[in-house]
């Protein structure tokens, strides 16, 4: 078993939105502006022309942190959510009542309700289209452009995710919940 | 084996159920009454056409009007039940005839309640099921839920006994309804102060204040039944219980203002991120300043003050206006709680980055959230008619 976590070159993104198609069409996720697993944030320019900080302005790609101790899985009432083998948060959806708790106490907005199965859904990493086939990439990944994102098994030292997070500083985003988020955006 | 021996009730004939005596007023809360049911009856036949897309909420703002009005009734359950044991569980004996009437009012309230919440869970049966055969126990909602479960089970035989004369177990049972309702009750608080992500709900305030404040929405709703019963012209020892009752009122009040603002003064203190922004919008909103504090608290502080608890016919009014107040109480701390947004960089060209989150009810849910008080109102007088609620000559 893995302990699947991806890093993020974030500086690299070019907010080319291809991770987001590809994890619509990956995933089928329906069409709305609400209904998305991943995204890309996007930080204004700040000041006023012609005094603008260009180095305040970038991307930061982001989706469901698949935190080492998730609020979403603490808060479900039926244990809905759940870590798999490979430490994945996912969501069963025949046991999820839809009571949204874990909605609410998502630090990272990466829930929303699928309205398919009428139940909440989020990021698993492909779990359901890759990972149970034996590849060990995310579509997301696959398809970006620039390589923003590194995808593999944190627990195996020679994976090219391990050997990024050794060599290179890093930070996960809002670490002092103590969630433990296995998204780790490079610096 | 005769069932009216175990648990004595009124027969009725269909027309002896619906006859009543034909003022304005009886007229008027019949009137009220078919309307509220008939809003809430549309309200669900929309939900259950179109699902969660028939109210306001959204990705950023999950929980809405329903969960605010399950709250509200869950808190009046816990009240009553709280007021009640004042008399039958800890024998102070002003409290001891409101017995019956206030147990009634504690299960109805908190049915009503499981009825708002079973228009807003999406799989209230998947609910009952997976609570059993998986349960989350480290999730308040899941404790929450079984907690009032066993509350509503213990009330229950409370009042069957309480019917029936039996003071020794109606004791037990009050006590054991007492001792769940106070854990189950905190636990709702506890859903909202578990929120790790959220600064503003994070943390042993809600768990108190909501014990706080279930006793003073009983408090108001105990001047509302008893100011029906008696249409203000009450016998002595309902007069001493209701005056005894402002005065534990106004205290209760005194506490809950101290508690509001310590509250704000420490949320503010700091300006700490989606904590200081959000209480200082909080506070200066109309809701809170008109809703919660005039109304909830402020008028009827002024009125036990000013009367020193005498006045209990304006205080019977001005518990109306409490109402009100404990109603925005509730909306605004499941509204205020998810305020700040969690994402907040904006995801979509030719946008502002995310604001403070923003809700507003849709006329659906309106119907269902309001149009569920007319249920309890129904559920009242069916009690009414069924049960003797009053109590007898040894004041039980």
């Amino acid at each position: 078993m893995a302990r699947y976590g991806m890093a993020l070159d974030y500086k690299s993104c070019i907010n080319c939105k291809a991770c987001e198609s590809a994890c619509k069409e990956e995933n089928g996720i329906l069409l709305g502006a609400d209904k998305h697993r991943i995204w890309v944030g996007v930080k204004d320019i700040e000041g006023i022309f012609p005094d603008l900080s260009i180095s305040s302005s970038g991307f930061e790609p982001s989706q469901c942190q698949q935190c080492d101790n998730a609020p979403c899985q603490t808060v479900c009432p039926t244990n809905a959510t759940y870590y798999d083998d490979n430490g994945v948060v996912r969501v069963n959806p025949e046991q999820c009542i839809l009571c949204t708790y874990c909605m609410e106490a998502c630090p990272y907005d990466a829930r929303y309700i699928d309205d398919r199965t009428m139940t909440v859904d989020k990021c698993n990493f492909c779990s359901d289209t890759r990972l149970i086939n034996g590849e060990t990439t995310t579509a997301c990944q696959a398809t970006c452009p620039t390589k923003v994102r590194i995808f593999g098994d944190l627990d195996d030292p020679e994976s090219e995710i391990s050997l990024v997070l050794r060599a290179r500083d890093h930070h996960s985003m809002k670490e002092h919940l103590g969630t433990k988020p296995k998204l780790f955006y490079l610096t | 084996m005769n069932f009216k021996k175990i648990l004595p009730y009124n027969r009725h004939t269909f027309s002896s159920f619906f006859s009543f005596e034909r003022t304005p007023l009886n007229v008027f809360m019949l009137m009220l009454t078919v309307g509220l049911v008939g809003f809430l009856l549309y309200g669900i036949s929309v939900y259950l056409q179109h699902g969660h897309h028939a109210y306001g909420v959204t990705r950023q703002h999950p929980w809405g009007l329903l969960i605010a009005m399950y709250v509200f009734f869950v808190v009046s359950s816990t009240g009553l039940c709280i007021m009640s044991s004042l008399g039958h569980v800890f024998n102070i004996k002003a409290f001891q005839i409101i017995g019956k009437r206030a147990i009634i009012g504690a299960i109805i309230a908190i049915l009503t309640g499981f009825l708002v919440i079973a228009f807003e869970i999406g799989h209230p049966v998947r609910m009952v099921i997976y609570n059993v055969l998986t349960p989350g126990l480290t999730s308040a909602i899941w404790w929450m839920g079984t907690l009032y479960g066993m509350y509503l089970f213990f009330i229950i035989l409370e009042f069957f006994f309480l019917n029936n004369g039996n003071h020794k177990y109606s004791k037990i049972f009050g006590l054991a309804g007492l001792i769940v309702g106070l854990a189950a009750h905190s636990n709702l608080g506890a859903v909202f102060g578990f929120l790790v992500a959220r600064p503003i709900a994070n943390g042993v305030f809600f768990p108190l204040y909501f014990i706080l404040s279930a006793m003073v929405t009983g408090s108001y709703l105990l001047f509302l039944i008893y100011g029906w019963r008696y249409k203000m012209k009450f016998p002595p020892e309902v007069k001493k219980f209701m005056v005894t009752l402002a005065q534990v009122l106004g205290l209760l009040l005194a506490i809950l203002i101290f508690f509001e603002i310590w509250r704000a003064l420490t949320a503010i203190y700091g300006m700490m991120p989606e904590r200081g922004d959000i209480a200082i919008h909080m506070i200066t909103s109309k809701n809170f300043l008109i809703g919660e504090f005039l109304l909830g608290m402020l008028i009827p502080f002024v009125v036990i003050v000013y009367s020193r608890g005498r006045a209990i016919k304006t205080l019977v009014y001005t518990s109306i206006t409490g109402m009100v107040g404990i109603f925005w109480m509730r909306y605004d701390l499941v509204h205020d709680t998810q305020l700040a947004p969690m994402m907040p960089l904006k995801i979509r060209e030719y946008s502002l980055p995310p604001g403070l989150v923003e809700y507003t009810p849709t006329s659906i849910e309106w119907m269902i959230a309001i149009g569920a008080i007319g249920v309890s109102f129904m559920m009242y007088y069916t009690a009414d008619k069924f049960f003797n609620l009053d109590h007898d000559a040894k004041g039980h």
